[in-house]
């Protein structure tokens, strides 16, 4: 309509009269039915725990889940958390499990996509050998890990003894200063394929006349994946980084059965200190409590993605 | 232009060799470190419980068996009779979740991407958000749900939970098929005289078969690789899905590793062979909500 009514640059007013806002949504009530199921889902199984997990971190409760004695303590589980030593020394295991697990998985993974753009010979089956960590059970990856680890036949300890690396066996994963690290490789291991697919489908997006002007002006091969590849993929580094980012800060499988947070709490992160606490120790109040601050962290690291998300639909949408 | 491009191609081709290098050897590097833990896994599983513990262990083992595959596929002894319900049940509720979930979240993902209805922005917002939460936050509230419902240590608690993560995904997945299917395809049709219905389920569901497919993959293995809440919703033995399972099998014979590294292996092969089948699909979808063509 717009389009029909005229030259640019000389703006008639044009007199439209904006609906309200519920006279639009009678409007579209129709649009409303198809997802009205997934909401519904949604409502029971979402809003419910968060709204029941917010109130009862206000509570002291008794074991066993008899929750009707429960008694209200404001917010006396939150000064109990804080207050704890635990509780720092479990933060500052979340931050270098995260941080750590979430950076090399990204390079490991970007660096895979450059290597796998190029076409050669068993280009497909390599790459499908190195998804495959990504798609198999959390579960059954812990338990290859831990026997790799096993302090007296495990695979990685026996071939650094036969390299004379070290002396004897060492015991990876019920040493306080290596189980983290130790752990850290396998979820890089699990991870990695997912920044790699990201980043191979990101790569087929830029565009070759970029690449070849930038070989003509003279670039090198890194000055080309400096100042145009890397650049043109920073909207999907981003949503993969914070992808990785926030599947790493709720990580609970590999942690759990590997080490269940041992030795003396070295390997515990927050999701299975909170599993902890709750399952294993029935203080729901204090678990709640917990539940409600990773809540708070966890939405401001979605505010960042779902600002990157619309920035990379704003790019699209403007020509 | 276009011959100083042609010709400046192969030497730049020339002068970047040293990279070309380094790719392969990252690569053999990342070859290895993927696939040494499953070569690793697949050698155990053919060794007797004896042969695992040596040291130095044996790469190849001397004596290769199937001994660990027997026991776990004969449902005649009771580790086979658990280990095939187990595998069963994993079976059952990943096969209901996959359909319950592409079945709800087909119009749902359909709207998001076509219509403009108030609201939308924020509801497809709060979708993607859940999958943003682990699921111990969701444990204690669900089970009391469940629990309320009446469903604990029944599988539907599983299928409805599973629903909780299945579904946003799911709709984001689909989302990003519906927004590559031309509008103008649906237009045509509804020229030609058909109702939006009838636009939707006559040239939109035949065109996003593949996204479809895939999203049924990514429900079924989401559902099958599931541990914190089957662990935490059964209790009952001959209600536990695989990875719960074979957990209880573990923590009852801690040194039998043949027999856990075979039950791992054969965990791993119903989504190994979706995925190898299904890949084109599979990494289709995930990147069409982040990366647009």
């Amino acid at each position: 309509m717009t389009i029909l009514e005229g030259p640019a640059g000389a703006p008639r007013k044009p007199v439209i009269r904006q609906p309200g806002l519920l006279s639009q949504m009678w409007t579209a009530r129709a649009d409303y039915l198809y997802v009205l199921p997934a909401i519904v889902v949604m409502l029971i199984v979402i809003a419910y725990p968060v709204y029941y997990t917010i109130d009862l971190s206000f509570f002291k409760t008794p074991p066993g889940l008899q929750l009707r004695d429960k008694i209200f303590v404001g917010t006396e589980n939150y000064t109990a958390i804080l207050s704890s030593e635990v509780f720092w020394k479990v933060t500052l295991n979340t931050v270098i499990w995260t941080v750590a697990s979430t950076l090399i998985a990204f390079v490991l993974g970007y660096a895979s996509a450059l290597a796998l753009h190029r076409d050669f010979a068993g280009r497909a089956v390599l790459r499908a050998i190195l998804i495959i960590p990504w798609v198999i059970s959390a579960v059954a990856a812990s338990y290859i890990w831990k026997w790799m680890y096993h302090s007296d036949f495990g695979i990685i300890g026996a071939v650094m003894v036969q390299l004379g690396l070290v002396d004897r066996q060492p015991n990876f994963i019920d040493n306080v200063h290596t189980v983290l690290p130790s752990l850290i490789v396998v979820n890089i291991w699990r991870e990695f394929p997912f920044a790699m697919i990201m980043i191979m489908a990101g790569l087929q997006t830029v565009p070759e006349q970029l690449l070849r002007a930038a070989r003509v002006d003279g670039a090198s091969a890194w000055q080309r994946f400096w100042h145009v590849t890397f650049p043109y993929l920073s909207g999907v580094s981003t949503v993969t980084i914070l992808l990785l980012a926030v599947a790493n800060f709720n990580s609970f499988i590999v942690p759990w059965i590997t080490t269940s947070g041992g030795p003396s709490n070295a390997s515990h992160i927050w999701i299975t200190h909170i599993y902890e606490l709750a399952f294993g120790r029935q203080r729901w109040g204090v678990a709640a409590a917990y539940s409600v601050l990773l809540f708070i962290i966890v939405m401001s690291l979605g505010y960042f993605y779902v600002r990157a998300l619309s920035s990379n639909e704003r790019k699209e949408d403007s020509p | 232009m276009t011959s100083t491009a042609q010709t400046s191609a192969p030497r730049g081709a020339r002068r970047i060799d040293g990279w070309r290098w380094a790719g392969r050897i990252f690569l053999a590097f990342m070859l290895l470190y993927t696939a040494l833990p499953m070569v690793w896994m697949l050698l155990t599983s053919i060794k007797s419980g004896f042969a695992a513990m040596q040291f130095p262990p044996q790469w190849w083992p001397s004596e290769p068996t199937l001994a660990s595959y027997q026991k776990l596929l004969d449902p005649q002894n009771s580790v086979g009779q658990d280990f095939l319900r187990f595998f069963w049940n994993s079976l059952f509720v990943s096969t209901v979740t996959t359909i319950l979930a592409v079945a709800v979240a087909v119009p749902a993902a359909y709207a998001f991407s076509r219509f403009r209805f108030p609201g939308r922005k924020f509801l497809f917002f709060a979708v993607l958000l859940r999958n943003m939460f682990p699921a111990v936050i969701f444990l204690v509230p669900l089970f009391i749900l469940m629990r309320w419902l009446g469903l604990v240590n029944t599988h539907g608690s599983l299928i409805l939970t599973y629903l909780t993560f299945g579904l946003p995904l799911a709709i984001w997945l689909l989302k990003g098929f519906y927004d590559n299917i031309p509008f103008q395809l649906e237009q045509a049709a509804r020229i030609d005289g058909a109702t939006r219905f009838q636009a939707f389920l006559y040239i939109v569901m035949p065109l996003s078969v593949p996204g479809i497919i895939a999203t049924a993959i990514y429900s079924f293995i989401g559902a099958w690789n599931e541990y914190i809440y089957a662990a935490t919703f059964l209790t009952k033995n001959e209600q536990l899905t695989l990875p719960v399972g074979i957990q209880r099998f573990f923590s009852e014979n801690t040194t039998d590793f043949p027999g856990l590294m075979a039950a791992s292996f054969m965990m791993s092969v119903p989504v190994v062979v979706l995925f190898l089948l299904l890949q084109k699909y599979f990494v289709r979808a995930l990147t069409e909500g982040a990366v647009k063509h």
